[in-house]
């Protein structure tokens, strides 16, 4: 099931659980709180009204009843409340006090010791704190009825504003502890996840840090035990190829010397084309091979001249795609880079561009933002969109028709994306949507 | 006629290299390590020494260190294909040139005449493969590592031909060269006509130097054929 709302990072949903927690928490405790304050109000309130309303009983009961009425007269003046004698118990809109609440007020009325022939004979309540008032009535013993008004405050739960104040900053201050733990603790997995993706880029990518909580440490150390033997095993691979490539190339230069001695010209020169196929195919195996231990230095170039060099080449090699060749950017930039392998990894682009779409475009230009972009583009039949990631992959071969009159291993996209990721570039194909397929390079300018 | 020795450790090698020299008017004596090309060497001279990096025993590089010693006689060298490290140590230790193994003959013959022509120069025109520059108008060529600086210090890219073609100009500043001499440079390198891949070369060599090709100052179009490098190139 999927809420809507529901995070999708791991910190997030943490952090969400958390404080779903904590707000729980927090409004129960208040509740307990408040609750817990209503009813020791509701006691005094009652204390204090039967303390109250008996006070005044005592007083109008110990004097003549005709004098009652000068001490009622007195007793207006008593703050919230209001006293009337009269000869019937007290008529009022008000509802029946709430049992609970008459019987707390009867009972503190007992505690107050009188005599027994002087208490009142009945008692009458309506009202209460909700109504904010209350009438007690009470019979007294010659027949007449006190009717008692008292003021009583509805109850309040929350006794201060300060309170909420700080029950406010204590609760932001839990939440804020809260997202803090969690970003602390998801941290590692961010970690672990850009070290994964690091090593897809580049098998050689530095070892995560075995440290933090134990767990993490762990994890980290399995990571690191995977990417070891993920890293041996590309390195057996290479070399067992490389080893392949080396051993190739006394055959073939005994092959290239015996061409030399055919008698038919034109199975000489075919003889000739094959080997230098054959060699390319070598080269491109070796290549692959030296780009897992890169060791040429970084040096400053002339980028547009290499690219334009690369161009030379491209049509001294293929003369017939010479008026379909060109560069367009700035003349000089220096840049620094590994320069053979560079030229190896834009090579093999317009090699592909030719090769496959019968011309060679390259611009080189400089957005903003601290990259350089090169696009090789052709006028070819592009590549199936399902194929644009795939051909990066090595010895992948793309649809077979293309490849068997061109030949090649494979090889030149893998050891083009090697170089150009090496240098903390990328390389990426894109079907243009005029025809013919566009490469797109980016290097750090 | 030159005669030319060849130390390979590979016998097929060996015989169809010196048969094919051989065809092309070059006298050759092909042995199989460095015990066998000191043997040969006292017993001969020599005016060119084509030289596997890879022998079985003393290595490559240690023999030409040996015949360097001996005598300042041209050494080409096979290398490993592609291997840069051997490449630039054996340009350093004085080989003249390097070819990749697998070779194409021809461009192995192409630049073995080369090196012949240019070891048939007066001694002070030779360049020393051990000499790590030479700098003109304020480019600066290396030639152990077959690079152009531009006077930033940017490395600027040069094809083989393009390359060849600068460093026999540089290393004979102010002296005409004819079409002839630079087509033995070129010839093995390119396809299609050598006439226009020169004409080609020098005009990319231009722009690169920066060189007006209307009003060339570095590289001059002599009359009747044949270019000059005026400049003065000083040698570090």
């Amino acid at each position: 099931m999927r809420l809507p709302l529901w995070p999708r990072s791991l910190a997030a949903r943490t952090a969400a659980v958390l404080l779903i927690g904590l707000a729980v928490v927090q409004a129960t405790g208040l509740t307990i709180h408040a609750l817990d304050r209503i009813e020791l109000q509701r006691l005094a309130q009652a204390r204090d009204v039967a303390a109250r309303v008996m006070s005044v009983y005592r007083n109008v009961v110990n004097v003549d009843a005709a004098q009652r009425a000068a001490v009622l007269a007195e007793m207006h003046r008593l703050p919230g409340m209001q006293v009337d004698l009269s000869q019937d118990p007290p008529i009022s809109d008000l509802p029946d006090t709430p049992r609970p609440e008459q019987r707390l007020v009867r009972v503190n009325m007992n505690v107050i010791p009188m005599p027994g022939p002087l208490r009142p004979h009945e008692v009458h309540m309506f009202g209460g704190p909700y109504w904010g008032r209350m009438i007690v009535g009470l019979h007294l013993p010659e027949g007449d009825w006190l009717n008692v008004t008292v003021r009583v405050d509805p109850p309040r739960p929350w006794h201060s504003p300060t309170f909420l104040w700080a029950f406010v900053l204590m609760t932001a201050a839990a939440a804020l502890l809260t997202l803090w733990a969690v970003r602390r603790m998801t941290a590692p997995v961010a970690t672990l996840a850009k070290a994964a993706e690091a090593l897809g880029r580049d098998v050689n990518a530095p070892p995560l840090p075995e440290d933090g909580p134990s767990e993490v440490a762990t994890a980290a150390a399995a990571f690191n035990t995977m990417a070891a033997r993920i890293r041996r095993f590309v390195q057996d691979r290479t070399e067992m190829l490389t080893a392949i490539g080396h051993d190739l190339r006394t055959p073939i230069t005994r092959l290239k010397l015996r061409a030399e001695f055919m008698e038919d010209d034109e199975q000489r020169r075919k003889m000739l084309i094959d080997l230098e196929e054959l060699e390319a195919m070598v080269s491109a195996t070796l290549a692959f091979g030296r780009d897992a231990k890169s060791t040429e230095p970084v040096s400053p170039l002339d980028l547009p001249e290499l690219l334009r060099t690369i161009l030379d080449e491209a049509t001294d090699a293929w003369p017939e795609v010479t008026e379909k060749v060109a560069y367009e950017g700035p003349s000089h930039l220096t840049v620094r880079a590994r320069p053979l392998s560079l030229k190896r990894a834009l090579a093999n682009l317009v090699a592909n561009a030719v090769n496959y779409g019968g011309s060679a475009r390259m611009r080189l230009t400089l957005p903003a933002n601290g990259t350089l972009v090169i696009e090789v583009e052709d006028d070819g039949p592009g590549i199936a969109p399902q194929e644009l990631d795939r051909v990066f992959e090595p010895f992948h071969r793309g649809e077979p028709s293309r490849n068997r009159e061109t030949g090649g291993v494979g090889l030149g996209l893998p050891i083009a994306r090697n170089i150009f990721r090496a240098h903390g570039g990328d390389v990426t194909l894109a079907n243009r949507p005029t025809g013919g397929l566009r490469a797109t390079v980016t290097l750090p300018a | 006629m030159p005669h030319i020795l060849v130390v390979d450790d590979d016998r097929e090698i060996r015989d169809l290299l010196a048969r094919f020299l051989e065809r092309h008017r070059l006298r050759v004596t092909a042995v199989r390590d460095g015990r066998e090309a000191r043997r040969a060497w006292a017993n001969g001279h020599y005016h060119l020494v084509v030289l596997d990096l890879m022998l079985p025993g003393e290595s490559g590089l240690d023999l030409a260190r040996w015949m360097r010693g001996q005598s300042n006689v041209p050494i080409v060298m096979l290398t490993a294909m592609g291997e840069e490290t051997d490449r630039i140590i054996g340009l350093e230790l004085g080989a003249d040139d390097y070819v990749p193994k697998p070779f194409n003959p021809r461009e192995l013959l192409a630049r073995i005449r080369a090196v012949l022509r240019r070891a048939g120069d007066a001694p002070e025109q030779r360049t020393d493969p051990a000499a790590r520059t030479l700098v003109f108008s304020g480019w600066t060529l290396e030639p152990a590592r077959r690079r152009l600086l531009n006077p930033e210090g940017a490395e600027v890219a040069l094809t083989g031909g393009e390359y060849d073609l600068l460093l026999a100009l540089v290393e004979r500043a102010n002296r005409v060269l004819t079409r002839d001499m630079l087509l033995d440079l070129l010839r093995g390198r390119q396809a299609g006509p050598f006439d226009r891949a020169i004409d080609v070369a020098v005009s990319r060599l231009r722009r690169k130097l920066e060189d007006d090709g209307r009003h060339a100052q570095l590289i001059k179009t002599v009359r009747g054929g044949g270019y000059v490098l005026a400049a003065t190139v000083d040698r570090r």
